[in-house]
């Protein structure tokens, strides 16, 4: 098995969990990737750790895990800190991307880098009409999370976070507006000195992403959500480099202890570079894939 | 074959998870709570029609999901003392079990909190929150942080209990008032 570490560390993980859920959760994440703007209390403090498996570029074999391990803290009843350690794998074969994927990959999950978060919120959706929190985040990464090669990568990430009750709670709304600026810098490959292959020069990129959707209670403590995602990234040598859509399907449990939430997403449309031979031209396949699936769980000490 | 993704088994791992929730009084004792000096219970469970569910919204501007509301008549011998009520509201993960003791004039005498599951605000069963909603009636705005106040981290328990309260007066209103 190529992802033993991984596998030993997700069953003992798995065991703690079943084992000492006794103080545990909740900052909640009803949706896998649009976020509420609930505040943590004061004094608490949360644990939250993200896999997200992206799959399938439309041609040979591509897996790669991202792997946010955090923790958040509620500084006050209205802004949070949270800090969060990043682990990335790729598994790329039968696919080579001039300037994205240089070469093929086989990286287990290793460590790359970590982001530090800041959130207030103006609004809480439960006393206010409506919620609303911005957040501000650097992240510092040192592996480029589509090839798997080495690139240092630093990011300010600015959001905005709505969220709307319904129906006493039972209907939640979220929506978020987000900002990535990035300055990234690729490692020499030794053997590759093309720079069309793999470009060494450094790079700014302007990411803006707008995602929405809605989480339903079906039944004490489980939820059905849906959510869309659309991305647009612009990027200083080729301007526009892409545009996706993605939506799907989000399951969450949560009680008193602790959370999960599943989602899986399916680009929908995409567009900007494509590869050579691309076969699905509406689909963005160079930096994104076809299918995410996010697991995400959260514990409250 | 594809490689194993340990990602799958985490959800099992969730749902395997315990979880623990606090009851903290059954309909006996909370009856006993609200009133002390009680002699005797008589259930006298109310049916709502459509009719009556709307007007219930119209006056407290809440929207009534139950068709049947729990109410038992509290007596001290034949006095009768009020009546007893037990409610369930929306919590952020599960429906927060509460009883009302609702006085003949139409004041609230006090509320207890009979079941709670939620991660954070478990103050809303301490005596110095629950007294906000003594002698609260029709007039009372029944506001969270105007005449209740909020706890942080269970704002939503806090508004959806308020709110309950605010919709058993209605209750009364429509259904119960002599």
């Amino acid at each position: 098995m190529k992802n033993k570490p991984l596998f030993i560390a997700t069953v003992l993980g798995s065991l703690t969990m079943s084992s000492l859920a006794t103080n545990a959760v909740a900052g909640e994440n009803l949706l896998g990737y649009t976020k509420g703007a609930e505040p943590l209390p004061k004094g608490s403090l949360e644990f939250y750790q993200t896999l997200t498996q992206r799959t399938d570029k439309g041609q040979g074999s591509y897996t790669a895990l991202d792997s946010f391990t955090e923790l958040e803290y509620g500084v006050s009843n209205r802004f949070t800190v949270s800090g969060s350690l990043i682990g990335r794998s790729v598994e790329s074969k039968g696919l080579i991307i001039g300037g994205y994927l240089p070469q093929e990959r086989s990286l287990g999950l290793t460590l790359s880098g970590f982001e530090a978060t800041a959130k207030y919120a103006f609004l809480t959706p439960a006393l206010n009409d409506i919620g609303l929190s911005t957040s501000v985040g650097l992240e510092y990464d040192t592996i480029d999370k589509h090839s798997g090669q080495d690139k240092e990568t630093i990011s300010v990430n600015l959001g905005l976070q709505a969220q709307k009750y319904f129906m006493d709670g039972q209907l939640v709304w979220l929506g978020n507006l987000d900002m990535e600026t990035t300055h990234a810098t690729r490692a020499e490959i030794a053997g590759i000195n093309d720079e069309e292959e793999w470009p060494t020069i450094p790079e700014m990129e302007i990411g803006l992403g707008v995602s929405t959707g809605l989480s339903y209670r079906f039944t004490s403590n489980w939820s059905l959500g849906a959510e869309t995602i659309y991305e647009i990234e612009y990027e200083t040598e080729v301007g526009q480099e892409r545009w996706s859509l993605f939506a799907g399907p989000s399951i969450h449990y949560g009680d008193k202890d602790f959370w999960s939430t599943l989602t899986f997403l399916s680009q929908i449309s995409g567009g900007g570079e494509t590869y050579e031979n691309q076969p699905d031209s509406n689909l963005h396949l160079i930096e994104k894939t076809k299918q995410e699936v996010k697991f995400k769980i959260g514990y409250n000490f | 074959m594809k490689a194993f993704s340990p990602l799958f088994l985490l959800p099992i791992a969730a749902i395997t998870c315990p979880a623990y929730g606090i009851q903290y009084l059954s309909i006996e004792q909370a009856q006993a709570a609200l009133y002390p000096q009680s002699s005797k219970f008589t259930e006298n469970f109310i049916e709502l029609n459509s009719e009556q569910k709307q007007q219930i919204e119209e006056i407290s501007d809440v929207r009534q999901r139950w068709k049947q509301q729990k109410v038992w008549n509290a007596y001290k011998n034949d006095e009768f003392l009020g009546w007893f009520i037990v409610d369930k509201v929306i919590g952020k993960h599960e429906f927060i079990t509460y009883a009302t003791a609702i006085s003949s004039e139409g004041n609230v005498l006090n509320i207890e909190i009979m079941d709670y599951r939620e991660t954070y605000g478990g103050q809303v069963n301490e005596a110095s929150w629950k007294q906000h909603f003594k002698g609260v009636n029709k007039n009372s705005p029944l506001e969270l942080e105007e005449d209740i106040p909020n706890i942080s981290g269970a704002t939503l328990s806090c508004r959806n209990v308020t709110n309950g309260v605010k919709r058993l007066l209605a209750l009364y209103e429509v259904a119960l008032k002599k």
